[in-house]
């Protein structure tokens, strides 16, 4: 499987034709960005450019590379190669003028101070800061303002975290994990707050591993795994490969290429008698392959998880261009 | 320089009612309890031991008081808040003025009140030059201990910073002659103290009540340490980003 895992830039080219035309306006654009951690290396080699008003997600597994691109884009972390510019200036420039607003991963507040004097401290840093009262509304968050930090809940905190990184009033919006520490609900509501933000036209890319959040709020979706982006494409595209299932089964004198021409199959696998079939349709594959196979036995059918979804993605992408 | 950022860390450094309780309390607790131990004169002066310890009293208090401000910033660094002040167009400059700033604040009330009880309590008696040089001076002498304790900050985490903070005093706080006069020190030690800022610091405090000063290689010592310490704290807030 490992093969497929390698970045395609034929396919991605095919899916956004524009993106190199739009590069020269970026909000933001990553250029063969790289970083190790000793032996260990966490991004490897990362492109990437963003339109002005995209809404991005970055998805991908722990540990893929999605918050040391995040540091680099914000200027946080020096990469060993490569360039991050956002609006076509330096990550330092960039915050600087108060063009991007970020919500870390990790950041927790001040255990000693309120909720408004937090705020209002990032705005004193500003040179133009929107007002303090502002920023507690759009986050939704303005009952809280007199409240101790400490005294919060998780998914408050976040939403406090979230009006830290408005205040500045910015044009490009980063988010690290923002919805980690949200219940469903709170997690709702934080979406919608970001909605008010989006709607003016604005950029954000957000880092996540919940697939069903970047298909509802991202216009587009890039995954990282072991520091590369391995795809990146429209919304349209990932539910697509997600609707598919994989079907496991125990299937003595099973042939592969019979099994390829079952109904619903896309790809089949054939280790001894075990086979694996990602199918776009199991329900149909399962039909067929218990009316040709009556001995199949220890059948599982799973939903095709984010990774194998992408890993569909790509492939499938690759096929359709030969 | 950003004050509305100034005002708002010193308002939640002063706010801590525990830590400023001890910080200023615990100074005059031991001056009163060396003071008690320690009647009559200095050896071969008019001044009272009680002058002597105050100036010391002042002086420690000062000491630990903006080197402990300045480290507790480990535990924001630590808690991730020093990355989102990273992304404000706050420079390492502006967060070394704030952060040593607030310490310096934090360090007066201490060398105050110690004062207060020497002049009250202990019948103290010092010129108005004297008293100037007692709190004015020692609190402008521990303007290098702000900026260590903020390197400290710098460098320690949440959890080690007690450790490397309470190390650094003592070992600062013996050698430079707060806490015991260098004249008991074999001459060697003598040597070393002299490089120490806790020797000049403490040198600005017995001086005044002395008479016996040496104000301008105090200045250029202190000056020096500043300067050294201060480079290292920009430099670190400036390239620190690790998430921890």
């Amino acid at each position: 499987m490992n093969e497929t895992t390698t970045s395609d830039g034929g396919w991605r080219a095919t899916v956004e034709p524009s993106r190199a035309a739009v590069s020269a306006g970026a909000a933001a654009s990553l250029t063969g960005l790289r970083k190790s951690y000793g032996e260990v290396c966490a991004v490897d080699g990362v492109d990437l450019v963003i339109a002005p008003g995209e809404v991005v997600a970055l998805l991908g597994p722990n540990g893929a590379g999605k918050s040391t691109t995040v540091d680099m884009l914000l200027g946080l972390t020096k990469p060993d190669a490569g360039e991050a510019r956002i609006f076509g200036k330096s990550p330092a420039h960039a915050v600087s003028d108060g063009m991007v607003g970020a919500m870390l991963q990790e950041g927790s507040l001040l255990e000693d101070a309120t909720v408004a004097e937090t705020v209002g401290m990032i705005a004193s840093l500003h040179r133009r800061p929107m007002a303090v009262a502002e920023a507690l509304r759009r986050a939704g968050i303005e009952d809280l303002a007199p409240r101790r930090c400490t005294r919060l809940s998780g998914g408050q905190k976040q939403r406090v975290r979230f009006a830290v990184a408005l205040v500045c009033d910015p044009d490009l919006l980063v988010l690290d994990e923002p919805t980690s520490a949200m219940d469903v609900a709170t997690r709702r509501e934080f979406w919608h707050s970001m909605k008010e933000f989006t709607e003016a036209g604005k950029t954000v890319l957000f880092a996540t591993h919940y697939l069903d959040e970047a298909e509802e709020f991202a216009d587009r979706v890039v995954l990282m795994r072991t520091g590369r982006v391995i795809a990146d494409g429209s919304v349209a595209e990932v539910r697509a490969a997600v609707s598919g299932r994989t079907l496991r089964a125990v299937v003595p004198g099973a042939v592969e290429t019979d099994l390829l021409a079952l109904p619903g199959v896309n790809t089949a696998e054939l280790r001894g008698e075990r086979i694996e079939l990602s199918c776009a349709d199991s329900d149909a594959a399962l039909r067929a392959l218990l009316a040709g196979y009556p001995r199949a036995h220890d059948i599982e059918i799973k939903a095709v998880g984010l990774e194998e979804a992408f890993l569909a993605l790509t492939g499938d992408a690759r096929e359709a261009q030969r | 320089m950003k004050t509305g950022y100034l005002v708002l860390e010193a308002k939640r450094a002063l706010r801590n009612p525990r830590f400023m309780f001890f910080t200023m309390v615990f100074p005059v607790v031991i001056f009163l309890i060396d003071v008690a131990s320690f009647k009559g004169h200095l050896p071969g002066t008019t001044q009272s031991y009680a002058s002597y310890l105050m100036a010391s009293m002042a002086a420690f208090g000062a000491f630990m008081a903006a080197m402990n401000t300045g480290a507790r910033t480990a535990v924001e660094r630590s808690a991730g808040w020093q990355r989102q002040l990273r992304l404000t167009p706050l420079t390492p400059r502006g967060y070394l003025l704030a952060k040593g700033g607030v310490g310096m604040i934090v360090a007066l009330p201490p060398i105050v009140l110690v004062a207060l009880v020497g002049l009250l309590a202990e019948g103290v008696h010092l010129s108005a030059a004297g008293w100037a040089q007692v709190v004015l001076g020692i609190w402008v002498a521990t303007l290098p201990f702000a900026v260590l304790g903020l390197l400290v900050g710098q460098l320690a985490t949440a959890e080690t910073m007690q450790v490397f903070t309470s190390g650094l005093m003592i070992v600062l706080g013996f050698l430079g002659g707060i806490l015991i006069p260098t004249t008991v020190f074999p001459d060697w030690m003598n040597s070393v103290a002299k490089v120490l800022p806790s020797y000049w610091l403490a040198d600005v405090g017995h001086g005044a009540v002395l008479g016996n000063q040496d104000l301008g290689r105090a200045a250029l010592v202190l000056g020096i340490w500043t300067v050294v310490l201060a480079v290292g704290v920009m430099r670190r807030y400036e390239r620190d980003s690790a998430r921890t």
